[in-house]
């Protein structure tokens, strides 16, 4: 997009225009971002979207007035209170503010993107510029823990549920595997049915338009594109994303990718 | 060299993108399930820029490849496609396909790579026979700046710099958190936002977005 709209500011005549071509991939590895309280407001906060937001004051005076959800790491502490964090790998969005949004928020950015994470937001105005919009104030204790749940796929079944229905499928309720013949024949969930994904839009008459259908694979990935064939033909359906291991006694090993 | 945004020009206009603070907002969530009746889109809305539909074709966002089914799932907005494949399959501009995944060159793919896909449609199968990854678009190499240069730009502002930095992306990927002392006008909204571009043509401008797509 970048590009594009260098060539539309020559062709209206601008004669200095460049374009940092890397853009955001490549400053967020060294650099800061920064974040508007509005912004943070409406486009995180509101939107409930997950975000590590950190408060970096002294724990005291955060406790006089914060932002919600705000978890307490004193700017000090930031660099010995890395394992709080979310795994890099996570890239969790990270915000940080202080007073004023100037030293302390930029120093623990600093300590958090020399550590590998990305994004890390500075927020602008820090605390003061969030009270003064009179957006609302939180008083008393911060939490200490970070917690971070990234937002599930749409149609993605919590895996503590899954594991319910494993062990006692409801009538109403119907495990598919999704998985070829080979993987089947060496091992499945006891009560699912077997309809390889590359046979679900020649088979949909086997598959029961009554029940809520929930899919597996062996990764999560077949089991969301037939998620996705279901759903289409109107099946009340959701999707296993994750790992599943089925020994021959039909015992599944479950765990996140 | 940057003859790429002419022909985006025209369509641009037509982008449902809006600007100010009504665009807070974002967009109205999507509707509650696709409708048998209206036939799915088959241009994301970020491709819709620069292309339009063609029948045996679409564009749209790569999201997943499952080779044990030889499936291929995409995004076209909040739609998901999904079209089988087989060996026969065309594959150009994957670059970086690493030894180990050579027999599966999608594996290389990123989530959200803009692809186009010629396909062919039986009894309401899809099936690929060619993809496209979007090839990254060509900069003259002294019309480019480094995050060096960025960095030296920013920590001077753009008073002591002359400068004026523009965040070409949409709004909502601006409010995630954008560099310091950039402004957004999102590429759809050029023409629109030619106000915020400065009065002297020869001050200097440094566009930015999301990085080589």
């Amino acid at each position: 997009m970048s590009p594009d709209s260098a060539g539309k500011a020559e062709k209206l005549g601008y004669t200095n225009v460049k374009v940092y071509h890397d853009g955001v991939p490549e400053w967020v590895k060294r650099n800061y971002l920064v974040l508007s309280t509005q912004f943070l407001k409406e486009a995180w906060i509101d939107k409930d979207i997950p975000h590590v937001l950190v408060d970096v004051r002294p724990a005291k005076a955060a406790e006089a007035g914060f932002i919600k959800g705000a978890v307490t790491v004193p700017a000090a502490e930031i660099e010995k209170s890395l394992a709080k964090f979310p795994a890099k790998d996570k890239k969790a969005p990270i915000m940080v503010y202080d007073q004023k949004g100037e030293g302390d928020a930029v120093k623990a950015a600093k300590a958090l993107i020399a550590a590998g994470y990305a994004p890390v937001d500075v927020v602008s105005g820090g605390f003061e510029s969030w009270k003064a919009a009179g957006y609302p104030v939180m008083t008393g204790k911060l939490a200490e823990n970070i917690v971070y749940v990234p937002k599930p796929r749409p149609g993605e079944i919590a895996i503590d549920e899954f594991k319910k229905i494993m062990a006692s499928t409801p009538a109403d309720t119907l495990i598919l595997d999704v998985r070829n013949r080979d993987e089947g024949n060496a091992g499945m969930i006891k009560g699912a049915l077997l309809v390889p994904d590359e046979e679900i839009l020649d088979r949909f008459a086997e598959i029961p338009k009554d029940k809520k259908i929930v899919t597996h694979c062996s990764t999560g990935v077949r089991a969301e594109m037939a998620y996705h064939k279901l759903k289409e033909k109107g099946y009340n359906v959701s999707f296993l994303n994750a790992k599943v291991e089925i020994d021959k006694d039909g015992n599944a090993k479950i765990e996140k990718p | 060299m940057l003859r790429k945004g002419i022909t985006c020009l025209s369509l641009a206009l037509v982008s449902a993108l809006t600007i100010g603070p009504a665009l807070a907002e974002e967009k109205a969530p999507a509707p509650a399930a696709p409708a048998a009746a209206q036939p799915k889109p088959t241009v994301a809305k970020v491709c819709a820029n620069c292309h339009q539909p063609q029948p045996g074709s679409m564009r749209g966002n790569f999201d997943s490849v499952a080779y044990k089914t030889q499936s291929i799932q995409i995004k076209i907005d909040d739609a998901t496609e999904i079209l089988r494949f087989d060996e026969n399959l065309k594959i150009e501009n994957l670059h970086q396909v690493a030894a180990e995944i050579a027999e599966q060159p999608l594996r290389a793919l990123k989530k959200g790579k803009e692809v186009r896909i010629e396909y062919t449609e039986k009894d309401g199968k899809k099936f690929a026979s060619a993809l496209i990854a979007k090839p990254p678009i060509k900069i003259a190499p002294e019309k480019q700046v480094r995050t060096e240069d960025v960095e030296k730009l920013v920590a001077m502002g753009p008073e002591k710099g002359k400068y004026l930095l523009i965040d070409a992306r949409p709004l909502p990927r601006f409010q995630d958190g954008s560099i310091a002392t950039a402004v957004n006008i999102p590429f759809p909204a050029f023409d629109k936002m030619k106000d915020k571009l400065p009065a002297d043509k020869a001050s200097l401008i440094v566009y930015y977005c999301a990085g080589i797509t």
